[in-house]
């Protein structure tokens, strides 16, 4: 029986890790994929860690593999600079309207090789680095962030601010920096949808108690991740401003969990991850974990827990009531499970935000015609017995965009939704 | 035969030449004996490069060919592609890094050339010795066999009948549902169960396309992916089937913990405590009643029974414990209902909000550890540790425990049978907890639902579908499965039968032929690991592409 959408290319939105790997799953099967991704580069938020738990595995080396797969895979065309912005028709047959930013750099001839950069006389702060390090206005992210091409950034180049700049191109052996190439509006014919645009995280200084941004020794979660990441600013140090490792550090759960009404399902873990993490590169610093309820579901989960409990720990339940700032230190004041109120001087103080909707979700959400919970991420048709299936058929979601997970449960969600495609639009 | 090879040097623009000295290897390399050419190229990536390459090739008549270059991560597939369209084998390629691993990281120019030549010296060395391997292909199944006829079964089962595939669907008990039909609502929506499972299973039977066994069992299971051959037994005693598959679903879900062995709950010394389960059946039966025949006016939820003595976390325990406490609220008007729980484990975006309803409706929660539950007749005594260490008590009618999940009897058979892993708690381990989690290392053989480890209904569907997902990729209909060239060989005259590769195969790809009392390797399974190389003690295995000779000549010309 042959039926609507039968071999239709597949449009999957979002190249982080469940992006990936639904594309890969459906370009295996012989279907034709378009990888429309925001950013210049595949990996998502998963390439910004340093190790991910339980058992603590180098994160880029992890997702390398499968995206070079991707990059090598004849059945996929990755779209990166992309956004969607507008779908009509219906299951096996949309018609999709993307919008490809130029990168200014030509994939095919630019081999990676950076002799572009230290030309660039511009200086910005680089986002991935959340901003601990500084980039040029031609750059790649950082190291992992494949492909490995630069790509312009046009807020920031000279060139785009009416300047005669050619400093990159000059730089370049390969012929391939390329200012003639310019912004398109794709129009794709595919079958099915697949929503997979991941996650933010809670904006901090919403939340202006923590003291983040207030006080320079207040990091957020993806700053110490940053912090620790071999490739990342300190070259995987955990140093304080002043350079030197710090003696104490709180690691504070449940950010913006009040704020946003819901547990986002990873925090506990990755803080347990942290705290070996300081342990692994300061020996000897005190660590707390200030903590509400621990959530860690799953059959390996709480092994994990009692092996960073054991590798000596303190974890403190209670209710964080204000940080500030007294003799070179952080003082945490909070409610303690008897009520009363007590402190916790550190050095350090790590923030684990909420993990929220994508920026730009709701415009997103009304483009293609689909749902959005009261929590701002995409909504299953039933959150029971169809998770990753869509009000809107032949739209699906996978991984955070959906809500708040880990990487397994991403992964398994995106090949549901090639399940799910390959099952039914075939 | 005579043997022309080809040596290929490129300068990657400034990136080698700048630190390498492209010229100096060239002369080296040129008298190297049987070099029949030695070429340098300013990018050989690029698509003036291949096609020099390509009619290098050509011309020259090459039998093999060397490129120093990037890293194989880079090129190692572009140039082998290249030697193919040139009409040689692309095995008989060989890439020797030398930008990663000397023009960007030795800074002294002389030091970086010298280690240069040895790298491509040593792949002269080795690529001589290089066999025209072949890609091997093998037809394939594409239907499957489902274990287990819980909810994720059903949906493997589903998805891949919805696709034209054949799906057998292996259930142990007299009917379809598994667990979940025991259950009276579903958090967080509390739709019917019943209605769920009603509904599942019409719609599987009328996708056409799956045999359902019931009251079957699985007794054996050869083969490998594509070419699956299963006995399934009957209920009658001399009914057994044959089947013929290409990928496996173990979807055999989860028992609960016998809370008898954990003494302190006073399970089954005192009629008024329940399990989770039973509690759903009472409650489905339409009445809450305790077995003296009275309605409970006050009732404890006791969470993560078992949860010290397993390990782990259940993951579904806290939010059906907050639906048991809407079914008491729903049922019994004014109905004291006390949570007793170490920390609440509701992860996920709707479950803090069906938390927060529950509270509203008057229900307790107390953190407490430390937890036992005395007096035997009717109506027992909570007493538990709170949290500033100090015993405290509440009497109760009624005692719901919610004891941890556990693997299904049947898992450690099934490990067996397929010769996979048993992970944490005795669950099936994935391939890859994080990037492969529903596959197994036997390739063609998924897990899916509570047989992976615990879990709710959404997230045992997502399994299901996943497991379905992978099928549909790998297994297509009317397309055969490309081997690995590169697998492991075991020479006959050389085994001595001892049998140690087959311990320390993770694939389960090597048998031992009984008659001739030697290994076998079966290339479908072989991954090319290199395990029983290692093991091996009498030299009997090698894997192709990394041959002794190839991998000694190799060395040799590094270190010489």
């Amino acid at each position: 029986m042959r039926k609507k959408g039968q071999d239709t290319p597949v449009l999957v939105i979002g190249a982080g890790i469940a992006g990936i790997e639904a594309s890969l799953l459906l370009a295996n099967s012989g279907r034709k994929v378009y990888l429309v991704e925001k950013t210049s580069y595949t990996g998502g938020n998963v390439i910004k860690w340093e190790e991910v738990f339980p058992n603590m595995e180098c994160s880029t080396c992890m997702v390398a593999p499968k995206q070079q797969e991707l990059l090598a895979s004849e059945n996929i065309e990755l779209l990166t600079l992309s956004e969607v912005e507008g779908v009509q028709g219906s299951a096996g047959d949309f018609t999709v309207k993307v919008k490809k930013r130029a990168r200014y750099v030509d994939l095919e001839a630019c081999i990676g090789c950076d002799a572009c950069f230290d030309p660039c006389p511009v200086e910005v702060d680089n986002e991935f680095e959340a901003g601990m390090t500084k980039r040029k206005a031609i750059y790649i992210p950082c190291a992992g962030a494949l492909p490995n091409v630069p790509a312009i950034d046009t807020e920031n180049c000279l060139r785009f601010k009416g300047e005669d700049c050619e400093a990159c191109k000059e730089a370049c052996m390969f012929e391939a920096i390329d200012f003639a190439q310019a912004d398109e509006e794709l129009e794709l014919k595919v079958g099915a949808i697949v929503v997979a645009t991941g996650f933010d995280v809670f904006d901090l200084t919403k939340a202006p108690q923590y003291g983040y941004k207030r006080f320079k020794e207040v990091y957020s979660a993806v700053e110490f991740e940053r912090m620790r990441a071999s490739n990342g600013p300190t070259e995987g140090e955990i140093i304080l401003h002043d350079g030197q490792p710090p003696k104490s550090a709180a690691i504070v759960h449940c950010v913006g969990r009040e704020e946003k009404g819901y547990c986002s399902a990873v925090c506990c873990m990755y803080s347990f991850k942290f705290t070996h993490y300081l342990r692994d590169k300061v020996p000897e610093v005190k660590v707390f974990e200030l903590h509400s309820d621990l959530c860690i579901p799953g059959k390996s989960y709480q092994k994990f827990y009692e092996k960073v409990r054991e590798s000596g720990v303190e974890f403190v339940r209670g209710k964080v009531i204000e940080v500030a700032e007294k003799d070179k230190q952080l003082v945490i004041r909070y409610e303690g499970e008897d009520g009363k109120e007590d402190t916790l001087a550190v050095d350090m103080v790590i923030l684990t935000p909420a993990i929220e909707p994508r920026a730009g979700s709701a415009e997103l959400a009304e483009a293609l015609g689909i749902p959005q919970g009261d929590d701002g991420f995409f909504s299953g048709r039933d959150l029971e017995l169809a998770p990753v299936d869509t009000l809107r058929e032949g739209i699906l979601i996978a991984g955070c965009a959906q809500g708040p997970k880990d990487v397994g449960d991403s992964v398994a969600q995106a090949e549901a939704v090639a399940g799910r495609i390959l099952s039914l639009t075939r | 035969m005579e043997k022309k090879i080809g040596v290929y040097l490129c300068e990657c623009g400034p990136n080698i030449a700048e630190n390498v000295d492209i010229d100096c290897m060239l002369e080296a390399v040129s008298s190297i004996e049987d070099v029949e050419v030695a070429e340098k190229y300013r990018l050989l990536c690029s698509e003036d490069g291949k096609e020099f390459l390509r009619e290098s090739i050509k011309e020259h008549g090459l039998t093999h060919v060397v490129v120093a270059a990037c890293s194989p991560k880079q090129h190692e597939l572009t140039f082998m592609n290249v030697c193919e369209e040139a009409g040689i084998s692309p095995y008989l390629f060989q890439l020797a890094n030398i930008r990663e691993q000397c023009a960007w990281i030795t800074p002294n120019k002389e030091e970086a050339t010298e280690k240069a030549l040895r790298y491509t010296r040593a792949a002269i060395s080795r690529v001589r010795y290089h066999e025209p391997l072949e890609k091997k292909e093998t037809e394939c199944s594409p239907d499957v066999l489902v274990i287990g006829g819980g909810i994720a079964g059903i949906r493997a089962a589903q998805s891949v009948a919805v696709a034209g595939r054949k799906a057998y669907l292996v259930e142990k008990s007299s009917s379809l549902g598994g667990k979940v039909k025991e259950f009276e609502k579903l958090f967080p929506h509390m739709n019917s169960a019943s209605d769920v499972i009603e509904r599942e299973t019409r719609d599987l039977l009328a996708k056409g396309n799956i045999e359902v066994l019931t009251e079957s069992e699985v007794e054996e299971i050869l083969g490998f992916l594509g070419n699956f051959q299963v006995k399934v037994k009957g209920k009658a005693e001399d009914e057994e089937r044959e089947l013929s598959v290409g990928a496996i679903v173990l979807a055999t879900g989860f028992e609960l913990l016998n809370p008898e062995e954990l003494l302190r709950y006073g399970y089954k010394k005192s009629d008024a405590v329940y399990t989770s389960l039973e509690f759903e059946r009472m409650n489905a039966s339409g009445e809450i009643v305790l077995k003296n025949g009275k309605t409970p006016s006050s009732v404890a939820l006791i969470h993560c029974v078992g949860r010290g003595e397993k390990g782990y976390c259940s993951r579904a325990c806290c939010l059906y414990s907050l639906k048991f406490a809407r079914y008491l609220k729903s049922r019994i008007p004014g109905v004291k209902v006390t949570h007793f729980c170490s920390d609440l484990c509701i992860p996920g975006k709707s479950s803090q909000s069906f938390y927060e309803e529950t509270k509203e409706m008057g229900v307790d929660f107390v953190r407490a550890t430390g937890i036992e539950v005395a007096g035997d007749g009717e109506g027992v005594t909570i007493e538990y540790e709170a949290h500033a260490g100090a015993r405290d008590s509440l009497a109760v009618d009624m005692v719901i425990l919610a004891p941890a999940m556990e693997p299904s009897r049947d898992a450690r058979k099934f490990a067996e049978i397929l010769n996979i892993p048993l992970g944490e708690g005795g669950f099936f381990a994935e391939e890859h907890e994080k990037l492969a989690p529903i596959s197994t290392p036997a390739e063609g053989v998924f897990i899916a639902g509570c047989a992976q480890g615990p879990k709710n209904v959404a997230d045992s569907v997502v399994q299901a579908e996943a497991a379905a997902g992978k099928i549909l990729s790998t297994l297509i209909l009317g397309k055969r499965l490309e081997l690995e060239a590169k697998v492991s060989h075991i020479s006959d005259a050389f085994c001595t039968g001892c049998q140690t590769c087959i311990s320390v195969c993770p694939y389960g790809a090597i048998t031992l032929d009984e008659m001739r009392k030697v290994s076998v390797v079966n290339e479908v399974l072989c991954h090319g690991c290199g395990n029983c190389v290692a093991a091996c003690p009498s030299g009997a295995a090698s894997v192709r592409h990394f041959t002794f000779t190839q991998v000694y000549q190799e060395l040799e010309a590094v270190l010489r």
